[in-house]
């Protein structure tokens, strides 16, 4: 056991060494840095943005129904990240593994002594930490705008929101990690992954078209449906259950496909 | 301590080993030889339970490579093809990472990388990112990777690629100093360079086993030919007595053939397989034998050289020899001149010097 941890430790503190040492991830994180502040203030400062709208409301007269800023925005603003993150973690998780067979360590890793699972969930945690440090800065100034809040905002709320995105991220990034020990080609896998997260991202709308028991079913599997409600403030343990299971189902993929290319490769 | 038995692959239709079966006794080092293409890497990789065999099963230190792979997996080191390296690490990071990754205890680490580094000249190199390393350099890191939680068992896949020749003889004498408490296997295509490290070869070609031998033998076997054979005219005792006496003549027999006209016999001689005499009466053997037969008067009808699977995997790897020579004269033409010196004469007596030359021109490549 200890063994199996210290394992996962090596290639977890291996993978973020990757993040921070590679000019690429800085990139990552300056785009999605700067998008996401563009759109911190053009939600909630721009002229068409939700200050302005409730000036307009009070100027005109109209108190009914009182808009909850605060709560207007966490909603649309985690909204607009989350699809942000659709962009940004497929290339995140793209080199995962592909990177690996490509160099040629995947032969390093396995012919070491170390269970592909400690290998996948070193490297899933290596990539939702680096995904943690880009969500993370974006508190400070959420922090210094809704501090300002009358009344103030409870920051679990905010907090929720937040772990809510990088519960997504962890679905997200562990399936992306999976299609990634598919091939050697990262942007192969980037491209694959898109598609999934699109696919797992509008599934809703499928069953809703669909519709019965099988659409139902098939609605609760959707990414959008499940994050908003926790974005919204709603914790439902079964959205908290469909994220864990996409971790999960990543992980066990990711380690059983390794497995089979150690069998079959022929 | 490593043992193959009846290994075969099968990349779709096309085998890429066949029925390869060898044991390598703890502290031994068994070199494989072969051209390009033979199975070396695939059967490698079927030991290190990277790939897995088709048929056959192999073992380590009495493990299953297949089955129990975890338990070997921790008793070798592996340098594969292309070394398994981080760019984006420094050397010391990255051996510390493969240590642990290795299951050694971090208490030893810092020890055991040392002196990784130390066996493998990188301690200069130490805090240099990988991706800044010369070839040479990442080949050793590659080494050092496959030695730093000193295994049982190595295998090294082409060890001394794109070394220079300093570095070669670096890396060879390292190779040589880990043997004993370490079983090695090496591949090359390098012919000279199994003589100078390894105890035994096998000789690889198309997928086979073709010839297991220890270097001395396979050298005097590749380079005069293990024997000829022979179709003569005349009284066979004084014959068989006649060549019985001539120098590297190991022995004579006589083989029955019904098709053969009146006095005339078929025999195959035996060339003598010790390296000295071997090797030098692999150039002369056949004329000795030849005005030996033909001075006493006898009529020499047919002769030729036997072995002659051996003689095309041999020819094989003269043959890239000659390539990296004429591609890389330049470079050797500005090495060292006692090496040239070497090499310009082939009839030094003592054996080790004289498969210097021979090795120059492929340690350039």
């Amino acid at each position: 056991m200890r063994i199996v941890l210290s394992n996962i430790i090596a290639i977890y503190r291996r993978e973020l060494q990757g993040y921070f040492a590679s000019p690429f991830a800085y990139m990552i994180a300056g785009v999605f840095w700067l998008l996401s502040g563009f759109f911190f203030v053009s939600i909630l400062l721009s002229s068409e943005g939700l200050i302005a709208q409730v000036a307009v409301r009070d100027q005109v007269g109209i108190t009914e129904p009182p808009i909850d800023i605060v709560y207007q925005f966490l909603t649309v603003f985690l909204g607009v990240l989350g699809s942000l993150a659709l962009f940004v973690l497929p290339i995140l998780s793209m080199g995962l593994y592909a990177e690996e067979r490509k160099r040629g360590t995947i032969e390093l890793l396995a012919t070491s002594p170390v269970t592909n699972w400690a290998v996948a969930l070193g490297k899933l945690l290596g990539v939702v930490t680096f995904f943690t440090t880009l969500v993370l800065p974006l508190l400070v100034y959420q922090s210094i705008a809704l501090g300002a809040a009358d009344p103030p905002v409870s920051p679990t709320v905010m907090l929720l929101g937040h772990f809510a995105l990088i519960l997504l991220g962890a679905a997200i990034l562990s399936l992306g990690m999976f299609i990634s020990s598919l091939t050697d080609s990262t942007i192969l896998a980037a491209i694959l992954t898109f598609g999934l997260i699109l696919l797992l991202w509008v599934i809703d709308l499928v069953a809703n078209s669909i519709g019965g028991p099988v659409g139902d079913a098939l609605g609760h599997l959707s990414l959008v449906k499940n994050y908003t409600n926790l974005t919204q403030g709603i914790v439902d343990s079964s959205s908290l259950i469909v994220f864990l299971s996409y971790i999960v189902l990543g992980l066990f993929l990711t380690a059983q496909s390794i497995e089979a290319f150690r069998f079959q490769r022929s | 301590m490593i043992e193959a038995d009846h290994l075969s692959k099968i990349y779709g239709t096309t085998s890429a080993i066949q029925d390869i079966t060898f044991s390598v006794e703890k502290g031994e080092i068994l070199g494989f030889l072969g051209p390009n293409g033979a199975g070396k890497t695939t059967t490698m990789r079927i030991l290190t339970g990277y790939l897995p065999a088709t048929s056959g099963t192999a073992r380590i230190a009495g493990f299953d490579v297949h089955e129990d792979s975890m338990a070997v997996r921790q008793r070798i080191g592996y340098l594969p093809e292309n070394p398994p390296l981080y760019p984006d690490m420094t050397v010391e990071g990255y051996l510390h990472f493969v240590g642990r990754l290795k299951g050694v205890p971090a208490g030893d680490r810092p020890t055991r990388v040392k002196l990784a580094m130390k066996r493998c000249g990188l301690l200069d190199k130490r805090q240099v990112l990988i991706r800044k390393l010369s070839k040479g350099f990442r080949q050793r890191v590659g080494i050092a990777q496959a030695i730093v939680h000193d295994p049982p068992a190595i295998i090294l896949d082409e060890p001394t690629v794109g070394l220079d020749p300093r570095q070669i003889i670096e890396v060879r004498n390292l190779i040589k100093s880990l043997a004993g408490e370490h079983t090695i296997i090496l591949s090359t295509h390098i012919l000279p360079e199994v003589s100078m490290t390894c105890s035994r070869v096998a000789i690889i070609n198309r997928g086979q086993v073709v010839a297991m031998n220890t270097p001395d033998q396979l050298m005097a076997q590749l380079t005069g030919g293990a024997g000829y054979e022979l179709e003569v005219e005349g009284d066979s005792a004084l014959i068989q007595q006649r060549l019985q006496q001539l120098p590297g003549v190991k022995a004579i027999e006589e083989i029955a053939d019904e098709t053969l006209p009146e006095a005339h016999q078929k025999y195959r001689v035996t060339l003598d397989a010790e390296p000295q005499t071997g090797q030098k009466m692999g150039q002369n053997a056949g004329r000795t034998i030849a005005a030996a037969i033909v001075s006493a008067g006898w009529g020499l009808h047919e002769m030729r050289r036997v072995q002659v699977s051996l003689e095309e995997v041999f020819l094989e790897l003269t043959t890239e020899e000659t390539i990296s020579e004429a591609a890389l004269s330049e470079e050797a033409a500005q090495s060292s001149s006692a090496a040239a010196e070497t090499a310009t004469s082939p009839e030094t007596p003592a054996p080790s010097i004289e498969t210097e030359p021979e090795m120059s021109p492929e340690t350039r490549s």
